[in-house]
């Protein structure tokens, strides 16, 4: 290295920096033009879904779609809100997200906790077998799940209570989010708890006053993937919502039916989706921060 | 390794938990497929008799239902109907159940439309597992021969006949039953249409509302080059040649449905498709059958014709768009008439369409499919359900108001005659044309048809059959062979093969 | 050693969970576990029997024992009718006759070959596109928090838009085998090609080969699976320690030895993640088909038989309805061939990972 240095001439130096220069704006470009193609190829659905939401019906149904509507049809929006009684559908899911993301949290961290602190016989076998229930597909639960929310007597004429316990219990428990946040919870160095101990601090107390404060991102994030859940869940709730406790998706899909030909009125069906990810959207940019910290800090391990 | 050793160990377990409860017969017996309860029905085996009709058989009687003797005791019941109504159409129906009410008070009708029709069979599917169906639910006769596997819906006989004398809050006393007169006031074939299940006459279904394919052409175009509208396939065929002659750039016509063509011609060949009977299902594989796919094979390879999949677009987008290739006759449901139509502009609709019956192939023996939701009942523990169920379907299946108000709101056509009475239908009707009125022209046309319907024999894979033939038909057209009868007398085979298999 | 008062406290933070995951998850694959292994028959159904006792045979002359609606008919009870509450009537036995239902089907193997393909194109595609736009979208400073939004946005695409757009970005509408070019209209990807000068493919129409479909496929994968990926991988770099790359830096490394050297072993964690999961997202593939393909799970006519574009968990839909045991039995064989693929995965990864 340090021979190299001396043969370097203050020319030659400079012409370095000017190569340099001249290669480092070239890979800007070529980064950035990447980049953009990709973003615009990624983008392209959500346009999409934008502008079929803003044509006639006879328009979408031309057979080689137009990219831009001819004629721009607010009413779609006018009619999404009208046909699909919105608004309750609104405060049904933000109910059903918001209940169920509280709950969800709560039992996520206490097992987490249990996972990465505490020491109990079979901890490592039954971790592992809750990581094998991700592997079976999910569709077979659903027959057993739905004989068993019958059996419980809420499926039919629910009070409140049962018409949003059916959508919030069976999904309490995410294998995915306990396994995020007890890798986050492990990489908490082990001497704050010893000495935690020693100060004859609780493990609830520690719990809370040092594990979740420090990992918060991740809690944050799974906060917001929890919510985004309930608010595109389509299969469930459509077997199993009663008509006054219909989610958003249910509500949509449903709403603009053609019953004549059976064909979905896409275009209002697309400023009832628009309208309704504008939420997720929004979410999305107002804590991305926090979503970006939360994956990066869980460092999942395989 | 200690990972591996624990995946290993679930899979164990699951085994281990299936030797403990596995050969528990009573748990095992709360299967879906196998109904707990065959109820007072009798039993499926005893319905389903030879169709030969065997002399050492007596003559099948319908399934009998024990109707309450009191009938309807007014008490208060709830009862749940599943549907695939859109919102406009449950603005019909909840104004009728308003009247409904007006005459039986006590029974509250609650309704929810769970999708399309697949949703709803798929919905009280699983919701039968459960014993937790709705009472009464938007059906086609598959849909019927799935539930029966659970013997899960109420015949309907015992309620048609029933002479129990009813009395609704208004004073009137009406039978339980159906009278003479009302029967007859049914579409004949719409009627018929609940009794495909067996051969003893069971009705299991009530029709609803109603469509068949009729066959749209641009009547602008047609009058311009003074062609006749073709009533046979023959007629068709020359028709196609000459058309391609006059617009060589065009695809004379498109065909909506595979599945229902196949069907069709089976039915206008007289040839066989399926039977409703045990192990004797699937019949369609057979030379008539396989000579008609041959025959429009090669209208396909003429550029006679093209079908939804196949063209790869709605053919009423081909047949209604004017900048691209288009076609001039559209063949396709009556319930879709607004969507064969082009789109208004301020001088009015680019050409106007006309509608007409499917071409035939003996035009003395005419035969157009039928479909459209009918209404079934479910079984419940409290009887009183059932027959406030009956009520109500009675209710909306006799009611000339209700059947003319849902026909003129969705463009399906009525399934009794007398809605002809309601002022409001007849000018409805008298409207009918092929711009603004489309809707009123197809019903008519279609209620013009009545002398053609026919169903498929239903059972419990009957839309296998039929989405099978519906890709024999595509796959038939569309491969290159050599030897085009050993390639369709294979295709044929193996659709057969695969319809057993999905049993 | 653990003390067992400890012990009973770890259990009390489990119990919520555990409660829970008894009742939605175990007991939903302890039933399906049970009903896979059960064979059952309805004995007053003999499929096998017309009514007057004679054997039924397909075109063959094969008996049909065993197709009706996947129950297994017994060759012994014939068409013998029995009492309502003889306890013959509805038999449950153990059995294997479910899994080799499944194996002896005729698309097993049409099964096996789609979900290999699948997974071997999309998943290292789809790993190393993300890695290598989550490299770049760390290496800018304009733009990076507008970029990292887009890139985010197929998430809060509602899943019903997605599957139209990509379904008519390909669509050929009055497909002309022979000459492509001389198709109606053409979608946009084919428009895009014939820009280039290109001639148009038919992707997904009828006539369209199977590769075709295949690379439809595997773009839709690919372009689903990204944001994801993506936002794994990138939240893995930004908790990179700076001081590898600033040694990079002094040694002045060339770029892509950096890449290789120090960006992919210090990422390995999140990339075995990433690849984990895509195989069996991978071997769980479905409504990506049925979005293009629709439920036919092939292009128009492309088959009479089996669907050319089957795939395991479609053959499962397929049976749930009227053969719950076929169904169970598959689900399971699924489920041991992701356990074989994952430990696999998990074995490489070991002895690949960095950490």
């Amino acid at each position: 290295m340090a021979k190299q240095m001396k043969v370097l001439t203050e020319k030659d130096l400079q012409q370095v920096t000017v190569q340099q220069k001249i290669f480092k704006v070239l890979s800007q470009i070529a980064l950035y033009t990447f980049l953009i193609v990709m973003a615009i190829i990624v983008i392209f659905p959500f346009y999409w879904m934008i502008i079929s939401s803003l044509k006639s019906l006879a328009e979408y149904r031309l057979s080689i779609p137009t990219l831009f509507p001819k004629e721009i049809m607010w009413g779609n929006y006018l009619q999404a809100f009208q046909k699909a009684e919105l608004l309750k559908l609104f405060k049904n899911t933000i109910i059903v997200g918001v209940v169920s993301t509280i709950l969800s949290l709560v039992i996520t961290i206490i097992t987490a906790f249990a996972f990465a602190r505490l020491e109990f016989k079979g901890k490592n076998l039954l971790f592992s077998m809750l990581l094998g229930t991700m592997m079976i597909p999910g569709e077979l639960f659903t027959i057993t799940n739905f004989t068993t929310i019958t059996e419980f007597g809420w499926y039919k004429n629910p009070n409140w209570f049962e018409g949003y316990a059916v959508l919030i219990v069976p999904f309490l428990v995410s294998v995915f989010y306990i396994y995020l946040l007890k890798q986050n919870f492990m990489q908490i160095p082990n001497e704050l708890y010893l000495a935690a101990k020693v100060d004859g601090t609780s493990d609830f107390k520690y719990l809370c006053k040092v594990m979740i404060p420090l990992s918060l991102p991740t809690l944050i994030s799974i906060t917001i993937l929890k919510m985004m859940g309930s608010w595109n869940s389509y299969v469930w709730p459509r077997l199993v919502a009663h008509k006054d406790y219909y989610l958003i998706t249910n509500g949509l899909r449903s709403a603009f039916t053609d019953a004549g030909s059976g064909e979905a009125d896409i275009p209002v069906q697309m400023a009832a989706v628009t309208i309704v990810s504008i939420p997720l959207f929004l979410v999305f940019i107002f804590l991305r921060k926090y979503i970006m910290k939360g994956v990066s800090r869980s460092g999942i391990k395989g | 390794m200690k990972r591996i050793l624990a995946f290993a160990l679930l899979f164990v377990m699951c085994i281990g938990v299936f030797a403990m409860t596995g050969c528990d017969r009573q748990q095992a017996s709360a299967q879906p497929p196998v109904g707990e309860n065959p109820g007072e029905q009798g039993t499926q085996g005893e319905v389903q008799t030879d169709e030969q009709g065997n002399t050492q058989q007596p003559t099948p009687q319908p399934v009998a239902y024990d109707v309450p003797s009191v009938g309807y005791d007014g008490s208060e019941v709830t009862i749940t109907f599943s549907h695939t109504m859109n919102a406009t159409y449950q603005g019909v129906l909840d104004k009728y159940i308003a009247k409904f009410n007006e005459l039986y008070p006590n029974i509250t009708v609650e309704h929810a439309q769970v999708g399309g029709y697949d949703e709803v069979r798929d919905q009280i599917k699983t919701e039968l597992t459960a014993g937790n169906q709705p009472n009464i639910a938007y059906c086609y006769p598959d849909h019927v021969a799935l539930y029966n596997v659970a013997k899960a819906v109420v015949p309907l006989n015992s309620f048609i006949d029933s002479t129990i004398e009813v009395t609704d809050a208004q004073g009137n006393k009406t039978v339980l039953g159906l009278t003479a007169e009302q029967i007859a006031d049914f579409i004949p074939g719409y009627y018929a249409e609940g009794a495909v299940f067996d051969n003893a006459g069971t009705m299991y279904t009530m029709p609803m509302s109603k469509s068949t394919e009729v066959l749209y052409y641009n009547k602008t175009f047609f009058d311009a080059n003074g062609l006749t509208v073709p009533t046979t396939w023959d007629e068709m065929k020359a028709l196609c040649k000459k058309i391609l002659e006059i617009d060589p750039d065009c695809i004379p016509l498109g065909y909506d449905s595979e599945a229902n063509w196949f069907i069709t011609m089976c039915e206008q060949y007289g040839s066989p498709y399926t039977s409703a009977q045990r192990g004797k299902y699937f019949l369609f594989n057979n030379d008539q059958n396989k000579a008609f796919v041959k025959e429009f094979r090669s209208w396909y390879e003429a550029g006679y014709l093209t079908t939804q999949e196949l063209y790869g677009g709605y053919t009423s987008g081909l047949f209604t768009e004017l900048t691209d290739k288009n076609s001039y006759m559209s063949i396709g449901s009556t319930g879709g008439s607004m969507h064969q139509r082009p789109e208004a502009t301020d001088d009015g609709y680019a050409f106007e369409v006309g509608i007409a019956p499917i071409p035939q192939v003996n035009p003395d023996a005419p035969k157009a499919i039928s479909q459209g939701p009918s209404l079934c009942i479910f079984e419940s523990d409290n009887k009183q359900e059932v027959v406030a169920s009956w009520l109500f379907v009675k209710f909306l299946t006799t009611d000339p108001a209700f059947q003319a108000e849902f026909s003129m709101t969705s463009g399906y056509m009525p399934v009794i005659k007398s809605v002809e009475n309601v002022p409001a239908y007849k000018n409805f009707l008298d409207n009918a044309d092929g711009g603004e009125h489309i809707q009123a022209l197809a019903v008519k046309v279609g209620r013009e048809m009545s002398n053609m319907y026919f169903v498929s024999p239903a059972f419990n894979g009957s839309s296998v059959a039929r989405d099978k033939v519906g890709v024999l038909m595509q796959y038939c057209f569309v491969t290159p062979a050599d030897d085009v009868d050993a390639m369709i007398d294979k295709a044929f085979k193996d659709a057969i093969v695969e319809c057993n298999n999905a049993q | 050693m653990v003390d067992s008062k400890h012990q009973w406290k770890a259990w009390l933070y489990l119990l919520p969970a555990i409660i829970l995951l008894l009742i939605f998850t175990v007991w939903p694959i302890f039933n399906t576990v049970r009903m896979a292994f059960t064979v059952y028959w309805d004995a007053e159904a003999p499929a096998g029997f017309d009514e007057d006792g004679m054997q039924l045979c397909d075109e063959n002359g094969n008996p049909l024992w065993g197709k009706y609606q996947g129950y297994t008919i017994s060759k012994d009870l014939g068409n013998k009718k029995l009492a309502d509450d003889d306890p013959a009537k509805v038999k449950f036995e153990f059995g294997l006759d479910n899994f080799i239902h499944v194996l002896t089907y005729d698309g097993f193997w049409t099964i096996m070959k789609n979900t290999v393909i699948l997974c071997v194109l999309t998943v290292p595609l789809s790993t190393f596109l993300a890695l290598l736009i989550a490299v770049c979208l760390n290496a800018i400073k304009p733009l990076q928090r507008v970029l990292q939004t887009i890139f985010f946005l197929p998430y809060v695409t509602n899943s019903i838009a997605i599957g139209m757009v990509f379904a008519a970005m390909f669509n050929i509408v009055g497909v002309n085998t022979t000459d492509v070019a001389a198709s109606t209209s053409v979608g946009i990807v084919n428009t895009v090609l014939m820009v280039f000068g290109l001639d148009p493919i038919n992707w997904i129409n009828q006539g369209s080969t199977y590769w075709a479909n295949i690379a439809v496929m595997v773009i839709y994968i690919v372009w689903n699976a990204l944001p994801f990926k993506i936002l794994i991988l990138l939240g893995g770099l930004q908790s990179v320690n700076k001081q590898y790359y600033d040694a990079a830096k002094i040694d002045s490394t060339p770029k892509w030895r950096v890449f290789t050297r120090i960006t992919v072993p210090l990422l390995s964690p999140m990339i075995a993640y990433v690849v984990i999961t895509g195989f069996i997202g991978g071997f769980k593939e479905y409504t990506s088909i049925v979005g293009i393909f629709g439920e036919k799970m092939q292009p128009p006519g492309a088959a009479v038989g089996v669907p050319v574009l089957q795939t395991m968990v479609g053959y499962i839909y397929d049976n749930l309805g009227n053969a719950e045991g076929v169904a169970s039995a598959a689900a399971l064989l699924l489920f041991v061939l992701i356990f074989a693929v994952t430990l696999v995965n998990l074995g490489v990864s070991k002895k690949k990972t960095h950490y």
